[in-house]
């Protein structure tokens, strides 16, 4: 799992994983990982939900669909380049958790 | 906390110990004592955003003061927007009260005048002691007053800066209103490295802007720059010239060869190249250097700017003490909002993990700046970065192109208005 990969890794050199990404992986994701791993994510989309100008509200939102939006990111189908940026840097680890913090979120 | 979690824990911390090489976590001043004691200098965005994360992921586990004279914050960031008409002061004012009631934060409102680093104390300037065990200090920057020839703190109401938001930023909308038809604006850029790198080309926008709006447009803007080339250079340039034809002349040193002196009192500014005479309004953006706190606790190296850990924003001269925004060596990372806040995430995670013993994660770091050029034309630039052991390293950098479509740069307006809205709510809420 990620923690040991972390540990593994020596702290310091983790490489940005640009893994082939599958569905979700076989093991529970791991929520407190994506909740660290979403504080990126909510400089910009509000955990409460609410959609302000251009940045759609993802709380709440299914594992599924989350992956699925992500990955497409990742592959450059959707347009834009800070989503393109941020989703290209996950592995599927990663991901699952994200998904999993997000799903877990309940809009206001 | 099931058995395998505290192992990885325990695990965790001896590897962090090992790979910080500065000190033992765990010690009884730490892990053991009733609360320990976090204590925040500076309420803007990598402060706030510390604070806030500290206390609320710690869930009352730790002490958290946040040290901030203003009872209310105003962003530099979209204070841009204020001076373009688009936005309000109070749209940009945000106070501490809910952020501190939520999560549980003492809020003393006062200055840090002193750190004392042997004692891991804080004094105030009201002469209140605040003992910590984890200091972060997120001072943001100090105008260097002696940077630009004839200018200094006196003239800061003639020739404003307003690089520091709240009054200097209504002072210079209200200037900028008053400039007539034909008169002359001279902003003096800074030098690198300096707080939010588009921002005087996006100000520069957001003058030509205005001015245009109200026919204003036999007006002109000098921007005397002492850099060879600048943030998004080519868009700005492109952006002036299609929006505001005429009105902008950006000249670089080898043009002005330096400014040799301004007079406040004249609305002058002599440059190698030019003197410009009776200027309706002339900003001064002078060089900067870390907040005065840590300059004075010896925490910056000569650059005036603080030596960090890339993994996790740790000074590299007090293991003690985190900083993190402005006042930081960032590496690759400009000097932003969104730079602060994600720096801050990565101290707060830190702190707690050695405090409360709670799960470390990889360091992750990301930003991007938005620049407003017209009505519904947006530009920006970002990345995503990783700490490597020389610095904080940029991996994924992307920048907005030339020749966009109109909907696209609409888009990226919008998603600029949505991630202020988003970036607010994650310090004061
Ligand atoms: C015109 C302009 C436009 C900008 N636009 C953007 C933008 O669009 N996007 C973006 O990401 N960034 C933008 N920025 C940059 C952004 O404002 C800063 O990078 C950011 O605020 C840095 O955060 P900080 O925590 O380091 O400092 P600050 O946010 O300045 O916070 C520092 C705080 O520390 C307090 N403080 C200082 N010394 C002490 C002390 N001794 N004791 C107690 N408190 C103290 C101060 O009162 C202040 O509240 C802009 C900046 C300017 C000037």
């Amino acid at each position: 799992m990620a923690v040991r990969r972390f540990i593994a890794s020596g702290f310091l050199g983790i490489a940005c994983q640009m893994a082939g990404f599958m569905a979700l992986p076989a093991h529970a994701a791991d929520k407190a990982f994506g909740e660290y791993l979403a504080g990126e994510c909510v400089t910009c989309h509000l955990p409460s939900g609410r959609q302000v100008g251009g940045i759609p509200a993802i709380a709440g939102m299914p594992e599924i669909s989350f992956m699925a939006l992500m990955e497409s990111y990742a592959r450059r189908e959707r347009d834009n380049q800070v989503m393109q940026a941020v989703a290209g840097k996950f592995n599927s680890d990663e991901l699952a958790a994200l998904a999993a913090y997000f799903a877990s979120l309940k809009p206001e | 906390m099931s058995p395998m979690s505290s192992l990885n824990r325990r695990a965790l911390l001896t590897g962090l110990g090992a790979s910080a090489g500065v000190f033992a976590i765990g010690s009884s001043a730490v892990i053991g004592q009733a609360k320990p004691r976090v204590v925040v200098i500076g309420g803007g965005a990598g402060g706030g955003t510390a604070a806030r994360y500290i206390a609320k992921d710690s869930a009352g586990a730790l002490n958290v003061t946040l040290v901030e004279p203003s009872r209310q914050f105003v962003t530099c960031f979209h204070s841009n927007l204020v001076v373009g008409g688009y936005k309000q002061m109070a749209d940009i004012s945000h106070s501490y009260e809910k952020m501190a009631a939520a999560n549980g934060i003492t809020m003393a409102h006062d200055m840090a005048a002193r750190i004392d680093r042997d004692r891991k104390v804080v004094m105030l300037a009201g002469g209140q002691a605040l003992p910590y065990d984890r200091l972060v200090v997120s001072p943001g920057i100090d105008l260097r007053y002696d940077s630009v020839p004839g200018w200094g703190r006196e003239h800061e109401t003639a020739m404003p800066h307003a690089w520091k938001a709240g009054p200097q930023t209504t002072l210079l909308v209200n200037r900028l209103n008053a400039v007539p038809n034909g008169g002359v604006i001279v902003m003096i850029a800074p030098p690198n490295p300096y707080r939010c790198p588009p921002g005087p080309y996006e100000r520069v926008s957001m003058f030509a802007h205005v001015l245009k709006k109200a026919g204003k447009d036999r007006c002109k803007i000098f921007v005397i720059d002492p850099k060879e080339n600048f943030s998004k250079q080519a868009l700005f340039q492109e952006g002036w010239d299609r929006h505001y034809p005429g009105m902008v002349e950006w000249l670089g040193p080898k043009i002005h060869e330096g400014v040799k002196s301004v007079d406040p009192k004249t609305g002058t500014v002599v440059t190698g190249f030019e003197t410009y005479k009776d200027a309706a309004l002339v900003n001064v953006i002078p060089a900067q250097f870390a907040g005065e706190i840590v300059r004075s606790a010896g925490l910056a190296n000569a650059s005036g700017y603080c030596p960090i850990d890339p993994a996790s924003m740790r000074s590299t001269i007090d293991a003690n003490i985190f900083i993190v925004g402005d006042a930081s060596i960032a590496g690759d990372m400009p000097k932003s909002a969104f730079s602060a806040n994600s720096q801050a995430k990565v101290a707060a995670m830190t702190v707690r993990s050695e405090l409360t013993g709670s799960r470390v994660f990889p360091a992750r770091y990301t930003n991007t700046c938005w620049s407003l050029l017209n009505d519904d034309d947006a530009i920006k630039v970002g990345g995503q970065f990783e700490p490597r052991p020389d610095k904080i390293t940029s991996t994924v950098p992307f920048v907005s192109q030339l020749r966009e479509s109109a909907d696209l740069r609409k888009q990226t307006q919008a998603e600029n208005i949505g991630w202020y809205a988003g970036i607010v709510a994650d310090i004061f809420t």
